[in-house]
């Protein structure tokens, strides 16, 4: 039996792990770790916005086809037009001349890949969480579905409210460091204060948490007619709203449900 | 209100899972009082590690890991000093000190922030994490959804230091 906490810094964040797998040896573990970790750097590499030479800003800069590019330039990209799509355009990786951004993909996409790596190894019990986009494997260590707290908006000592997840998690609000979130469409009203999406992959999740904090309640409904991904959507007075698969969880204290 | 008594509890258990996983064995006393109901995440026998990295220029980097967890605590008094670790709008690390295998005392060095604004948040968040930590009695929270900075190098750094604790 192994089992692994590991943190590291990647991608302009802390990426963490926890993980357990009853099979495997802690060496064996470990390298498997370490793969994921080079893995979540090469991603960084290739899709950093900040890094003049990463593949993706040459691209933008248009000194390097996408032809030429390496081939998961092309996968984010399509992934990028797949979610745009779904979330009928309130996820936009083209929405700004300058060039494609998929900034709000293609972290949620590089955890999963990372996650992949860890599962294949034989790891059976995992939470990768990026700075907050989190995917899990299996059962948490506690046993059933993983308790992820939601951020709460403005109050840095309190958690919104207590998620019961079985897989992926993305949270996306104006108080993000660095986000400045473009709107493409033109929602009515102020941005929300925060949108938590869940569903079965963190790579769609992430964009979805991306569109329904630029679109609100307009994207929320968008969100809430995708199978399999569920939204919790805090509005900027404060109000909340949710789709039927998200699952709350209560305080022991108090059975009964929070709304 | 009702949900600001679920925000109090979750906080507390996201700590106690978080601690849970890098004082290995000797985790039980964290555990211990009213509300503990979950048991360990990691069974005696297992090894359990930790390894971090810093981009702070002013903090030695370093990769630990510890390996089994069935050794029994050390007795006494022992503190050490965690990584310097970055968070949104600066960089903090903790010290802390364990009578045995529970943690007594938590405290913050180091705190550096970019603007008087952020110094204010850190000043009224950090007192809380602190409480946590030393309340932690059970593990309800397995993460966080939407980044706190100042919690995960909290969070790291504290890690760090308990790690320092278990090699010695």
């Amino acid at each position: 039996m192994a089992s692994i906490v590991h943190a590291e810094e990647v991608m302009g964040t802390v990426v963490s792990f926890h993980l357990e797998a009853p099979t495997l040896a802690a060496s064996d573990l470990a390298a498997a770790v370490a793969e994921a970790t080079a893995l979540l750097h090469h991603d960084d590499e290739t899709f950093s916005m900040w890094k003049p030479q990463s593949p993706l800003s040459r691209l933008r800069r248009g000194e390097l086809r996408l032809e030429d590019a390496p081939p998961e330039v092309s996968e984010v990209l399509d992934l990028c037009e797949a979610a745009g799509t779904l979330s009928r355009g309130w996820f936009d990786a083209f929405a700004l001349p300058g060039g494609v951004d998929p900034t709000g993909l293609v972290k949620g996409w590089s955890i999963e890949r990372a996650l992949a790596v860890l599962v294949d190894a034989g790891v059976t019990s995992a939470m990768v969480n990026g700075g907050g986009d989190i995917t899990c494997h299996g059962a948490a260590p506690q046993g059933g579905p993983w308790r992820i707290g939601v951020r709460h908006p403005w109050r840095l000592d309190a958690l919104a409210a207590v998620l019961e997840v079985d897989r992926a998690i993305a949270t996306s609000g104006e108080y993000e460091r660095g986000r400045h979130l473009v709107d493409p469409i033109g929602r009515t009203g102020p941005a929300p204060a925060s949108a938590t999406v869940t569903g079965p992959n963190l790579t769609l999740a992430d964009a979805l948490a991306t569109a329904v904090a630029v679109g609100s309640d307009e994207a929320f409904e968008v969100v809430a007619a995708i199978d399999g991904y569920d939204a919790y959507l805090i509005r900027a007075d404060g109000s909340e709203a949710s789709t039927p698969g998200i699952r709350f969880v209560d305080a022991e204290t108090d059975p009964s449900p929070p709304r | 209100m009702k949900r600001a008594a679920i925000a109090v509890v979750a906080a507390v258990g996201g700590f106690a899972g978080v601690l849970g996983f890098n004082l290995g064995g000797s985790r039980a006393p964290l555990l211990q009082g009213a509300g503990a109901s979950t048991p360990p995440a990691t069974p005696p026998g297992s090894s359990s590690s930790a390894s971090s990295s810093s981009s702070s220029s002013s903090s030695s980097s370093s990769s630990s890991s510890s390996s089994s967890a069935s050794t029994p605590p050390p007795a006494g008094v022992r503190s050490a000093l965690g990584n310097t670790y970055q968070y949104g709008y600066g960089q903090l690390a903790v010290r802390v000190t364990l009578n045995g295998s529970t943690i007594t005392r938590v405290d913050t060095v180091g705190l550096q922030t970019a603007e008087s604004y952020s110094q204010q948040l850190a000043q009224q968040v950090i007192p809380l994490l602190r409480h946590e930590v030393l309340a932690a009695q059970s593990a309800k929270v397995n993460g966080f959804s939407g980044a706190t900075y100042t919690s995960e190098a909290y969070i790291y750094s504290l890690q760090s230091a308990l790690d320092k604790l278990k090699k010695k």
